[in-house]
């Protein structure tokens, strides 16, 4: 797992659980520590495996540069520059026809990025205010989405010239091209974009304080009430969907818990409770189906699913072992220096 | 509807509840959302987007709706221009907001009698050509509610450990701030989430929350 901190370091962690224990610590593999040359000057917001294979990440900060890492040398092999600190980016997962990183900074245009050039190849037009995060669609090579914090989420196809697709409008009005200009998605700034795993719908996240999921090819609110997210976060808030469960559950920071929720009847499920500070990134595991998080009490917590009800502390801890490690309730916390 | 009262009003103004308020009530918010659209689709109801709060909407049955804003305006200069919004726009559109083009292209209207409308206030600015749709005179209900939910959380915030029991609030005489009932308001705050509901072995408990 790759990992970036408000620091600027990068460190690698080894996820595999080999001691047979409940709660274990991942140990970090490599780290891009401050006395590398080619190290982040300051906080790292975004980082990316390159979408194919583990050779290459690439990594975003508020030293408002894009680099890209070789993953067996840990030198960069290209910088990408630009004039405002950068909020996000994101690679497209399923692309294989283009190599474009999608960067959302402080500025109100979305830069894409070629990787195979080494040059920005082009521009999206259309937002206000700084951007705060991008993602691709995971169904369609071309699909983009851009959320910012003049409240409005955009859908682009990056081939057209002429702008966006459709910006989404949480009171589902008639649509018509005047209407544009007024639509918005949420009531604040715009902080959080994600596909669920099929890339058929889209759950943003707002600085009012909800959470609402949209049908991507047409852009209608689905109206799910999700009652309140608490978001008081002023840059991108990172939140996840899982894959591969029966019914998908969408793990939002909620202040210093991770609140579960199913994703199409909006049902809260549990707060996860186990960090001191504020959660600010979640990202789901789908091999092993778990959930890491990340706070600014510096901890990485991981999260496993348990089957069984946490039987009550017993004085013999022999009863425990009888339960395979990987299916009980651990957590684990590792620190940024690795 | 019923615990709108009506008095304090002389009747100028439909009943308003309050969409945090049918949370409160059904207890699946989708649910509920999704059978609050069906019935804005069709024509049953308005919803009408209340200017304190961008979250907070209001729903008004269409007849209350129309029957006081005709009464409202009566005998004034503006009543032509808001006849004819009621009759042409309202059935036909049943969104919260109206576009420039819209009003003047689909139904005709010409930017006098937009200005009409909005001094009839039945139309308020939102945006550089589109307005809200908005219920004439509800600043007054506006003020009563703002402070009457102010006062209601202020009464749970300086109880002891800052929960009440539920029960216990409804018991409590009103303070005078309050002109729209207890009962109103702490619906409203439930369903928006402004206090926690727990229930405990003597009844609901309303508890703000920690941050």
């Amino acid at each position: 797992m790759l990992s970036g901190g408000s620091d600027g370091v990068i460190v690698l962690y080894d996820l595999e659980n080999s001691s047979r224990q409940s709660y274990y610590t991942c140990k970090a593999v490599c780290s891009i520590g401050r006395d590398h040359p080619d190290v982040h000057r300051y906080s790292v917001e975004t980082v990316q495996w390159y979408p194919h294979d583990t050779g290459m990440f690439t990594s975003s900060s508020f030293d408002k540069t894009l680099k890209v890492w070789d993953t067996n040398t840990l030198q960069t092999a290209d910088v990408f520059n630009f004039e405002e600190t950068v909020y996000s980016h994101h690679m497209s997962p399923v692309s294989t026809k283009h190599c474009l990183v999608a960067v959302g900074t402080r500025g109100p245009k979305v830069q894409l990025c070629d990787l195979k050039s080494g040059s920005c190849s082009h521009i999206l037009q259309g937002h206000r205010q700084e951007i705060l995060a991008v993602s691709w669609s995971p169904r369609y090579d071309y699909i983009l989405a851009t959320a910012s914090a003049d409240s409005r989420v955009k859908l682009w196809d990056v081939r057209r010239a002429s702008g966006c697709l459709i910006t989404l409008d949480q009171h589902n009005g008639k649509k018509s091209q005047a209407v544009e200009s007024a639509n918005t998605a949420h009531n604040g700034k715009v902080n959080g974009l994600c596909f669920t795993s099929d890339g058929l719908h889209l759950l943003t996240v707002g600085t009012d304080n909800r959470m609402r999921l949209w049908n991507s090819s047409n852009g209608e609110n689905t109206l799910v009430n999700y009652g309140k997210v608490c978001n008081n976060s002023k840059k991108g808030l990172k939140f996840t969907v899982s894959c591969g469960c029966s019914s998908e559950f969408v793990f939002v920071p909620y202040g210093s818990t991770i609140a579960v929720y199913t994703v199409y009847s909006g049902e809260q499920i549990t707060m996860l409770k186990g960090h001191y500070k504020t959660v600010d990134c979640c990202v789901f595991q789908s091999n092993f189906q778990e959930l890491y998080s990340g706070s600014r009490d510096c901890n990485i917590l991981a999260w496993v699913p348990s089957l069984y009800e946490p039987v009550p502390d017993d004085d013999e801890t022999t009863t425990k072992s009888q339960l395979n490690p990987a299916f009980e309730d651990a957590w684990s916390s590792s620190d940024e220096e690795g | 509807m019923q615990l709108f009262p009506r008095g304090l009003f002389e009747d100028a103004l439909p009943p308003i509840v309050l969409r945090s308020q049918v949370y409160s009530l059904v207890p699946d918010r989708t649910v509920a959302d999704r059978q609050l659209k069906e019935l804005q689709e069709q024509g049953e109801i308005r919803i009408v987007q209340l200017g304190f709060d961008l979250d907070a909407h209001g729903i008004i049955f269409t007849e209350d709706y129309r029957t006081r804003v005709l009464k409202a305006c009566d005998g004034r200069p503006y009543a032509g221009a808001v006849q004819k919004f009621l009759a042409s726009v309202l059935p036909a559109c049943g969104d919260l907001s109206f576009q420039q083009d819209q009003m003047t292209q689909t139904f005709g209207f010409r930017d006098s009698e937009i200005t009409h409308l909005v001094n009839a206030g039945v139309l308020t600015v939102r945006d550089a050509g589109s307005w809200w749709l908005a219920v004439p005179g509800a600043g007054r209900f506006i003020k009563y509610f703002v402070k009457g939910r102010q006062a209601v959380l202020s009464m749970v915030r300086k109880a002891k450990y800052r929960e009440l029991l539920l029960s216990e609030l409804l018991g409590r005489r009103a303070p005078v701030v309050v002109r729209l009932g207890l009962t109103y308001h702490v619906h409203d705050l439930i369903g928006a989430q402004l206090v926690d509901c727990i229930s405990t072995t003597s009844g609901t408990l309303l508890r703000l929350p920690e941050t």
